[in-house]
């Protein structure tokens, strides 16, 4: 089935070309993390923008707050939020993969210790 | 380092003798791995040439199927680099070497135990091949299974799982082949049995590391064997020489 060396050298190829998009797991923590500081700042800004804008008498002075608090902060809360949900879920899925492999394997192993006497069973009956 | 172990302990990495470095198809660099805070893996230098067998030999818990995982991608190196074909692949997954041609059988069982023999090997066609192509090739190899291609794989005896397993691995058309333990709790006639295949599918071109504790039939096929202690390779040489070191190992007089 291996028709070497064609086999080989399209195992090269494949392989320079492969991309490696999965981030290690620090990087991943890393965008966790930026996601949290996103929406903490995100909250901080509005909050400086409200009291900014309720403090001033001046329209134009409180529009500005407006948008440089409450738009910018809540850019920052929707990405953040983005960003937590798309590194923790990976996370969280990875994790559910594996503890669903674990314990197809144990059910597996249940079932056929159950065949196994079953298959007893028959053999004293007859 | 476990200091009940001090022969291992003051292990030191091995030279690699020039002909591996040729044209390496898996090689590793200074390879790091830890589980948890606890690290295994010591500085692990490897490099399997094309179209070799390398035996990675040594005793239990030196790291040998941590090795496997890291080469596979299955788990992150701490630090150094895993490469492929010259490429350097620390961060792809399993599934894409594997998809590409990289197959590994781990320590255990890689089949469905609550499927036949046939079913086991229909699920190798993913990879595009005719179920009775897969069949044609497995049964030539293990004529055994033939003959039990209907019965539940997980009744099956040990070696016949494990000629099972080894024949999804090659449906699959593997360029580098990773073997974890394969004689593990199977009868000595049953091991030949296995390692004649091993060598078979060498002949082909395919390159191998197979991992065992006990190597006598391994070092019949392999081209390279390597010794493994705490963490680290401490020997790489051609079969023939490493055998009375091995034995040094176990016995554990370094
Ligand atoms: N999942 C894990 N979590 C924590 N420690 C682990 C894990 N797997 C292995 N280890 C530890 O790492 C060390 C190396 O294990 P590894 O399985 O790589 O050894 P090995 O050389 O394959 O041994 P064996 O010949 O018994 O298969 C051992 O001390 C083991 O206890
Ligand atoms: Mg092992």
């Amino acid at each position: 089935m291996n028709e070497n060396p064609q086999r080989v050298e399209e195992f090269r190829e494949a392989i320079s070309e492969m991309k490696i998009s999965h981030p290690p797991p620090a990087v991943e923590r890393a965008y966790l993390w930026l996601g949290v500081i996103g929406v903490a700042v995100g909250f901080v800004l509005i909050v400086m923008g409200y009291n900014g804008a309720a403090t001033t008498e001046f329209t134009p002075e409180a529009v500005s707050y407006l948008i440089s608090g409450g738009v910018v902060g809540l850019a920052l809360i929707v990405v953040g939020v983005g960003l937590f949900l798309r590194y923790s879920m990976a996370r969280f899925q990875r994790f559910w993969l594996l503890r669903d492999i674990f314990e197809q394997r144990a059910q597996t192993d249940r079932i056929i210790q159950v065949l196994e006497r079953i298959e007893k069973l028959d053999i004293e009956i007859e | 380092m476990d200091p009940r172990q001090p022969s291992e302990a003051n292990a030191r990495a091995a030279a690699m003798p020039p002909e591996l470095m040729q044209d390496p198809l898996l090689e590793l660099e200074a390879v790091t791995a830890a589980y948890g805070r606890i690290q295994v893996l010591n500085g692990v230098d490897l490099a399997v040439p094309a179209g070799t067998v390398l035996a990675l030999l040594g005793p239990n818990g030196g790291g040998k199927s941590t090795t496997l995982k890291v080469a596979s991608c299955q788990m992150e190196p701490t630090s150094g680099r895993v490469k492929i074909a010259g490429r350097t692949v620390n961060g792809a997954t399993s599934e894409q070497l594997a998809e590409l041609g990289v197959c590994t059988i781990p320590e255990g069982r890689g089949i469905f135990a609550n499927l036949t023999v046939r079913e086991n090997l229909e699920l190798a066609t993913y990879t595009g091949k005719s179920l009775s192509a897969i069949e044609d090739r497995t049964y030539s190899f293990f004529p055994r299974l033939a003959e039990r291609r209907h019965q539940l794989a997980g009744t099956m005896s040990g070696g016949e799982q494990q000629m099972l397993s080894m024949s999804r691995a090659l449906s699959s058309d593997p360029v580098l082949l990773m073997l974890d333990e394969l004689s593990m709790g199977l009868a000595p006639l049953v091991v030949e049995e296995l390692y004649a295949v091993v060598s078979q599918v060498a002949g082909e071109g395919v390159s191998i590391l197979v991992v065992e504790q006990f190597a006598r039939t391994v070092l019949g096929v392999a081209d390279w064997a390597a010794i493994m202690l705490g963490g680290r390779i401490t020997r790489v040489g051609p079969p023939g020489e490493l055998e009375q070191e091995l034995t040094a190992a176990y016995l554990g007089d370094r």
